[in-house]
């Protein structure tokens, strides 16, 4: 049976949001795109709703939308800032001496093409394989493998570790 | 899995903590699709109109326009502020003469409770037989006693114990349904889960608030009979329907909501408001009688109780 748009709209906007969120490292950015994509859903939910995965129909869609917007806005786009999450969300507490490694990487998370990061947060944190991730972004297998081979090298070339409890505090040395 | 590829997972997972609330986008998108609504109303006048023209002008008629088609999702787009909290799950089984008698809602999820139609028993007292579905929140018990089991094809556990059956399965959000006081607890509780479906209508309305904190739960016996609490300490604040007995009970007049109230056994503040009773307690030490009058004086009730879900299956 077609679930209707609401209560597709009740069950999936918070991990829609989390997806989003995780994909543009910016809370304000991820709301828009969930956004501007139930909108477009909501006026094809007949044929969305009768897919066999609808959330995962609008999960591409997200995909989609992030990317496209990242394009329009690429003249004005500017590197992650930890003010912009906590303006929306207040950190958590974390007592992890990885705290300041892990607010660093996100950092070069950020700064990465946005197909490379499309391909590391469907890799690393939805857990997808190659040919899920392929499908999601529509291209081929290779490519996904190139895009993540690609970000790894520079992911691993800008890690360089603080040691414990020694690291940057939060918000400094981001821009 | 090497450091970096770690570390990357972690880095994720910190920015998945910075999720936005959904309400600011459910709000906006409700804005939206009624400008769309506005929208389409306006061009479809302006269509009408310039059909009307041109068919008075004798060049064209028509009668094929089909008006915008009604929406009602925004009905579900509700805030999340706890004024207004979508309990989005029902049982579509559930044993024969069971009815709904409690609702709560929180941060943390939302829980209903079916207890027989005949029975008298407070729902939160655990007497008698219940059947509870809770959802966003997992079954508070330690790993041990699980047995596997599937819900709609979900990976499912479940778990039978001290005169009750616990099912825990992750839907869209994690879903537990507990059954006690029936015979064939697990059989029933699998039953009732596998007929847990999406509920869009089902709402819970939280009949006050003290400034900005809603009432959390709600129960009752029939539509006029009922208890609604809001429990954040170290005050707890009860509005309900039926007279309390104070026979027996040292009581001391009180002036509270700018009228005489009562101060029962020290520690309650009690007073009726229209057809109502508004009660606040301390549930700590320090509080003075002043601090229980101050949040009863706070109290809201709602303008449009909804008590019609009670004792309805």
């Amino acid at each position: 049976m077609t679930p209707s748009f609401d209560d597709f709209v009740a069950e999936q906007v918070t991990p829609l949001l989390r997806y989003a969120t995780v994909l543009t490292c910016d809370p304000h950015l991820a709301q828009d795109v969930v956004q501007e994509v139930l909108l477009r859903a909501q006026q094809k939910w007949d044929r969305i709703g009768s897919v066999d995965l609808p959330h995962a129909y609008v999960k591409r869609m997200v995909t989609n939308e992030y990317l496209s917007w990242r394009r329009r806005r690429a003249a004005k786009d500017v590197a992650l800032c930890m003010t912009t999450l906590e303006s929306v969300t207040p950190p958590v507490g974390d007592t992890t001496h990885h705290f300041d490694e892990r607010e660093a990487m996100l950092q070069r998370i950020a700064k990465l093409p946005r197909k490379q990061r499309a391909a590391i947060v469907l890799r690393y944190y939805e857990n997808y394989e190659d040919s899920e991730i392929a499908q999601m972004l529509g291209c081929a297998e290779g490519t996904v493998r190139s895009h993540i081979s690609r970000a790894l090298a520079t992911l691993r070339l800008d890690h360089t570790p603080e040691p414990a409890g020694v690291g940057l505090r939060l918000g400094e040395g981001l821009s | 899995m090497n450091d970096t590829e770690q570390l990357i997972k972690e880095a994720l997972g910190k920015v998945a903590e910075r999720t936005p609330h959904p309400g600011p986008t459910l709000n906006a998108l409700r804005r939206k699709r009624k400008r769309h609504h506005r929208n389409v109303f306006l061009i479809a006048t302006a269509g009408m109109a310039a059909v009307a023209v041109l068919i008075f002008a004798g060049v064209i008629a028509s009668d094929k326009y089909t008006p915008p088609r009604g929406n009602d999702a925004a009905a579900v787009l509700m805030s999340g502020n706890g004024q207004n909290v979508a309990l989005k799950y029902v049982p579509h089984w559930l044993p024969d003469g069971f009815v709904e008698t409690f609702r709560a809602a929180d941060n943390d999820g939302t829980t209903r409770v079916w207890m027989l139609s005949d029975a008298t028993a407070n729902p939160l007292s655990g007497d008698g037989p219940r059947v509870q579905l809770s959802s966003g929140t997992n079954h508070a018990d330690g790993p041990d006693g699980w047995q596997d089991a599937t819900v709609r094809g979900l990976k499912a556990r479940v778990k039978e114990f001290a005169g009750q059956a616990v099912v825990e399965w992750k839907a869209q959000v994690t879903l537990v349904v507990r059954v006690s006081g029936l015979d064939g607890l697990r059989e029933t509780a699998l039953r009732v889960a596998d007929s847990v479906r999406a509920d869009s209508n089902a709402v819970y309305q939280a009949p006050f608030k003290v400034k900005d904190k809603h009432a959390n739960a709600f129960h009752g016996t029939s539509p006029d009979d009922w208890t609604a609490q809001l429990s954040p300490a170290p005050v707890d604040v009860t509005v309900f329907s039926r007279a309390p007995d104070l026979s027996g009970k040292q009581t001391a007049p009180v002036t509270v909501r700018g009228k005489q109230g009562v101060l029962l056994e020290g520690r309650e503040v009690l007073v009726q408001e229209g057809g109502l009773w508004i009660a606040a307690m301390s549930t700590e030490q320090g509080k003075t009688v002043d601090d229980l009058v101050a949040t009863v004086n706070d109290v809201e009730i709602a303008p449009d109780l909804d008590t019609g879900w009670i004792r309805k299956k």
